[in-house]
């Protein structure tokens, strides 16, 4: 190979690294661009539904006769304040119902305490998209305006569906208010779903305030770790 | 081929398993949260490390930031870049564990599910928790180190130079 050839071979090789090292560099770039993007991208979904879920409970309609800041239904008068958060889908708020919901009941009777029902919404997951959840919770609060919301919320314990079922249909929520003594009102209001919005801001207050289980139970404030109803009464005092 | 050749051959396969099972990490995570971003936000509150309003946010954004990530793993687009972003992510998450050990909080750390606090009588899985996510940071360090893997968009992107 002459002198000159040599020069020119490695003349070229050295324009064809070039040629790739500044491709490589344009290939990162608009990678690194189209990574960003994409997730800039997925970012600004997550905050839309945010926002669009705010405006949902920001409107939402708020029924009657609710106490502590719209978030609840208070049943009896007495001067202990027992707050209960239930999701109607729980099993262990069931669970709590049946061991402890006698206990509760004598102190609403003998006028020691006043136990406000919160009816939240977290296990919306766990009945196949139909939400079960947020309609059992807006059910109980269209019963409540009926003035029936003690007897519903006994009713959707006594007929709870199994976590991971359908959970009970439109018909069925209806038809336990008949069968307590709701009118037309009640069963539009659940069809409608009217205050299934109203169960999204209680159960985003709840949230607000640390409670992240179901049951949570707190007497004057204090939660009861394991409201049993021993622990409850001696709460009460 | 020499057994340094070989050695050296071998790592764009080893890279590969990694990417694709980093991209499996995300796209479950990402895809067990992102059908109810509400129940999201309310686990990164349960953490009780930011007000509500900012936890609804970083709860709404993640699944979805998971999701992402994951589909560029898979595509392998920008692997160094991805599994930077996919290290500093899982920092974040195993500090957040972390300090939820530290507290005492009785949660579930929501990172393959929705979170939120555990009934009575169930106990915190955080060293698990946490094993786990230094788990998947290995496997984003290994391909922040090595990047080039096989079946990747990158690869197809650069064909031309020399593999």
């Amino acid at each position: 190979m002459s002198k000159g050839t040599k020069q020119r071979t490695a003349a070229k090789r050295i324009v064809e690294q070039q040629k790739a090292a500044e491709k490589r560099r344009t290939v990162t770039i608009w990678t690194t661009v189209a990574v960003v993007a994409a997730l800039v991208l997925a970012g600004l979904i997550g905050w839309g539904v945010v926002s669009s879920q705010r405006s949902d409970t920001a409107s939402a309609a708020v029924p009657s006769g609710t106490v502590d800041e719209g978030t609840a239904f208070a049943v009896g008068g007495g001067p202990v304040m027992v707050d209960v958060y239930e999701d109607f889908m729980c099993p262990i708020c069931n669970e709590f119902e049946k061991q402890s919901g006698a206990t509760l009941q004598q102190l609403i009777s003998a006028n020691k305490v006043t136990v406000r029902y919160h009816p939240i919404a977290i296990l919306d997951d766990k009945s196949n998209g139909t939400k079960y959840s947020t309609r059992a919770a807006g059910a109980a609060a269209a019963a409540a305006e009926g003035g029936k919301f003690q007897q519903y919320h006994q009713a959707l314990f006594d007929n709870q569906p199994a976590e991971g079922s359908d959970g009970l249909d439109n018909a069925k929520l209806v038809e336990l208010g008949t069968s307590a003594g709701l009118g037309d009102a009640f069963a539009t209001a659940v069809n409608d779903g009217k205050y299934d919005g109203w169960a999204g801001k209680v159960t985003d207050e709840a949230s607000k305030r640390g409670v992240t289980g179901t049951p949570t139970v707190l007497v004057n404030g204090k939660q009861l770790r394991n409201p049993t109803p021993d622990a409850l009464t001696s709460a009460v005092g | 081929m020499t057994e340094t050749a070989q050695r050296v051959a071998a790592w764009p396969w080893i890279s590969t398993v990694a990417r694709l099972g980093l991209a499996a990490v995300w796209l479950i995570a990402g895809g067990l949260k992102v059908g109810d971003l509400a129940a999201s936000g309310r686990a990164v509150n349960a953490y009780r490390l930011m007000p509500f309003e900012a936890a609804q946010v970083v709860g709404a954004v993640q699944p979805l930031v998971e999701i992402a990530l994951g589909l560029l793993l898979l595509i392998g687009l920008s692997v160094r870049l991805t599994a930077v972003l996919s290290a500093l992510l899982l920092v974040v998450f195993i500090a957040g564990i972390v300090s939820a050990w530290a507290r005492g909080l009785q949660i579930d750390c929501g990172c393959f599910s929705k979170g939120g606090d555990l009934g009575a009588g169930q106990s915190p899985a955080y060293g698990w928790e946490v094993t786990r996510d230094v788990g998947f940071l290995a496997l984003a360090g290994l391909l922040v180190w090595r990047p080039r893997t096989r079946f990747s968009l990158d690869g197809l992107l650069m064909r031309g130079r020399d593999e």
